[in-house]
């Protein structure tokens, strides 16, 4: 019947069109972090840790190639990151996910090592470089060992602070791993309303493979409305609301990081 | 023949030669003269630095003086800027005090200037740059202007066989963020006497010997520690002043623009480190070695482990003489103005930045009480020009009531005094050298940026 040819015919449009997002689908399923990196590190002898909230109130409600769905997940991620001199860090995260009929999940482990150029060289603007390797469940990410670069600058001029991350992307073990190089870029803008109170926009891309960017419904576009609460130097808080711009991107995420530096060493007024 | 000095010396013509430097150095040839002048430093081996010097050295050329004999000092600006050269403890007229806000009247670039005054008190004084420098972390002090200025007695009774000068000083600022929310300097290299350790010449010694140690702390910013390893030193005198009562101490503190006086007993032959204290500024170069004479080799440092200085220690044992009529007191408060996490923080006493911050003024011959009531979180180098203050109390935490201080320092008088965050202090001191007198935080970012007044004399 007409009819039915009509609906298979737009069934098989679906499907090929869900085939196409799908390395986007997967990495959408990477709103465990969701930071702009500012160029700073860790000072050594000094842990910071990071709890990292992140819950889709509107995402992708259908599993595909496996992968749960995200809407109404709530992940929580713990982000370790240990200073190691006056310009290196390694970081550590530790994935979970929650869901109605999943329960607490664990995800996958990351490991990120970062240097920066040191202050005392007096560039302009902050700069640092960031590894991050490791592996997510296939339940969460059909890509299950990947691999990130992420170049760091930042400035901050009187009240306002600027951020970029063009960050590449490679997939080691998945559907995607002959994709070759993704570029995924963040930024961030903020303005100091008060010495605790700063607002600001974060902005996260997903443009796909370089050389073979993705058409804009495929590409992952969000913007967030962030504040950053500069309450004390032993405390970071950032509290955003986010919406994805379009079709690959979840539509809604609230997001935030409360994190709190320890430091674990010695600190004599001598050194 | 009436010589330059003796014509000086005809009353009224001192005065008169104060009032019109130009004028009174027109009479007869300088005493001294300062070329300000662009200057290529090496501050070690790995940095080679350009800066603003006096007369091509940093530090400046060692200016002695004699208490109340009038001197003549002839200034040529080579740079590129106006400039004025400020005469650091002393008691003289505002017109030649060598700050532009009190009216002593700029070196115009590529012009010389006559300063002619009879230098007051004794003691061990500085002279500097009263420039501004913003954000600019190469101009101003925290480049290379600045000198040690001896004002000698009549009679020394000082008995030493050996007097070295040392200036801290730190290098190649750049921007930092901070706890406290703010930009502020931090430095690449630290230096006494414009090297690094291991670039300079030591100190040679000789046992048995008496060396007397003027320390000065020219740094644009930055508190700085220091020891002789190996020894130990007796304070004699805080910014160029007798103390009360000499100490001997392990250790220095030195706040921007604080000068000590010590003694050190030459009995422990060998080849010692005078350096910062704290292991990251002398690893940026701050220290010079100490040298017995026929010894050699490396340095050696003995690592204290902790720090420890205060004014008090220095103080009468006895209260000394109190004047029957009260001192009119003067609160100023001092706070941080937010300018976002990428400035640096803006200043003010008693809610207003220079040139608003204002107080009733100064009635000639009255003892005046200034209460520094440090709301900031950052300590402040405080510098009252043309006068010196006895101080009176410290770290008196804010949270006390008004009216009750730590206790009750009597004896040590200063033109500089380290506030702590967070605390009260007092000083005292006679408004007895009319004209117009500048107050400021001696940190080079903090007085930049508002923290200064201008008092004034009915």
């Amino acid at each position: 019947m007409p009819s039915r040819s009509i609906n298979t015919w737009h069934l098989r449009l679906i499907v090929l069109h869900a085939l196409a997002c799908l390395p986007l689908l997967a990495r959408a399923q990477a709103n465990y972090e969701i930071q702009v990196y500012g160029a700073e590190t860790v000072p050594p002898q000094t842990l910071m840790v990071e709890l990292h909230s992140n819950f889709t109130v509107e995402g992708q409600q259908q599993a595909v190639s496996g992968v749960l769905p995200t809407y109404h997940q709530e992940h929580e991620t713990v982000e370790l990151t240990e200073g190691i001199n006056d310009w290196s860090e390694v970081g550590f995260y530790i994935f979970t996910s929650e869901q109605d009929g999943h329960g607490v999940q664990w995800v996958g482990d990351h490991i990120r090592p970062r240097v920066r150029v040191p202050d005392s060289w007096g560039w302009p603007v902050g700069v640092s470089l960031s590894t991050e390797i490791g592996f997510q469940r296939s339940a969460y990410s059909t890509d299950t060992w990947t691999w990130e670069i992420r170049p760091i600058i930042d400035k901050s001029i009187g009240r306002w602070y600027f951020a970029v991350n063009p960050a590449l992307e490679r997939t080691l073990h998945g559907p995607d791993v002959n994709q070759g190089l993704g570029f995924a870029p963040s930024a961030k803008i903020s303005y100091d309303f008060t010495r605790v109170v700063s607002g600001g926009i974060e902005w996260y891309a997903d443009y796909g493979a370089i050389g073979n960017i993705s058409p804009v419904h495929n590409q992952q576009q969000q913007v967030f409305v962030v504040t950053d609460l500069n309450v004390s130097p032993l405390w970071e808080i950032n509290i955003g609301v986010g919406i994805g711009a379009t079709g690959s991107t979840d539509h809604l995420i609230v997001k935030a990081i409360l994190g709190r530096r320890f430091d674990w060493g010695r600190h004599s007024p001598i050194d | 023949m009436i010589s330059r000095r003796d014509l000086l010396k005809l009353p009224g013509l001192v005065g008169l030669a104060s009032s019109f430097p130009a004028f009174a150095g027109d009479l007869a040839a300088p005493d001294y003269k300062i070329d300000i002048a662009p200057v290529t430093l090496d501050l070690s081996p790995r940095h080679k630095l350009k800066t603003t010097a006096y007369n091509g050295q940093v530090p400046g050329s060692l200016l002695r003086l004699k208490e109340n004999q009038p001197v003549t000092i002839e200034v040529t600006n080579r740079t590129d800027r106006p400039e004025v050269v400020h005469w650091h403890g002393l008691f003289t007229p505002s017109d030649v005090d060598g700050a532009m806000e009190e009216g002593t009247p700029p070196i115009a670039v590529n012009s010389t200037t006559r300063y002619t005054f009879s230098p007051r008190p004794a003691g061990f004084r500085w002279y500097h740059t009263h420039t501004m420098a913003m954000d600019d972390l190469t101009r101003a002090q925290y480049g290379g202007q600045h000198g040690f200025l001896m004002i000698e007695p009549r009679e020394n009774p000082a008995r030493y066989d050996q007097e070295f000068f040392l200036a801290l000083h730190d290098w190649g600022g750049y921007m930092l963020a901070s706890d406290d929310g703010a930009m502020n300097p931090s430095y690449a290299v630290a230096t006494i006497n414009g090297k690094a350790m291991g670039f300079g010449e030591p100190l040679r010694v000789k046992q048995g010997q008496r060396i007397l140690l003027h320390v000065l702390n020219s740094s644009p910013t930055e508190v700085h520690w220091i020891a002789l390893a190996g020894h130990s030193l007796r304070v004699l005198a805080l910014d160029g002043n007798s103390v009360p009562t000499p100490r001997t101490v392990p250790m220095l503190r030195l706040a921007p623009a604080e000068r000590v006086s010590v003694l050190a007993e030459m009995n422990n032959p060998g080849v010692w480190v005078l350096g910062e204290v704290r292991k990251h500024v002398q690893a940026l170069g701050m220290a010079v070695a100490v040298e017995y004479e026929d010894r050699r080799g490396p340095a050696h440092w003995e690592q204290p482990s902790e720090l420890i200085w205060n004014y008090e220690q220095f103080a009468a044992a006895q209260p000394v003489g109190q004047s029957s009529d009260p001192p009119i007191i003067v609160p100023l408060v001092f706070e941080a103005k937010f300018r976002g996490h990428g400035a640096m923080e803006a200043w003010m006493i008693n809610g207003s930045s220079y040139p608003n911050a204002r107080v009733a003024p100064l009635i000639r011959g009255k003892r005046y009480r200034l209460q520094f009531i440090n709301k900031s979180a950052d300590d402040h180098p405080l510098h009252l020009h043309r006068h010196s203050f006895e101080l009176r109390s410290l770290g008196t935490p804010l949270a006390a009531a008004q009216g009750t201080s730590r206790m009750d320092i009597r004896g040590i008088i200063k033109d500089v005094v380290l506030v702590d965050s967070q605390t009260r202090a007092e000083v005292e001191f006679t408004a007895d050298n009319p004209g117009a007198t500048l107050f400021h935080c001696h940190q080079q970012n903090h007085m930049d940026l508002g923290f200064m007044m201008l008092l004034d004399y009915a």
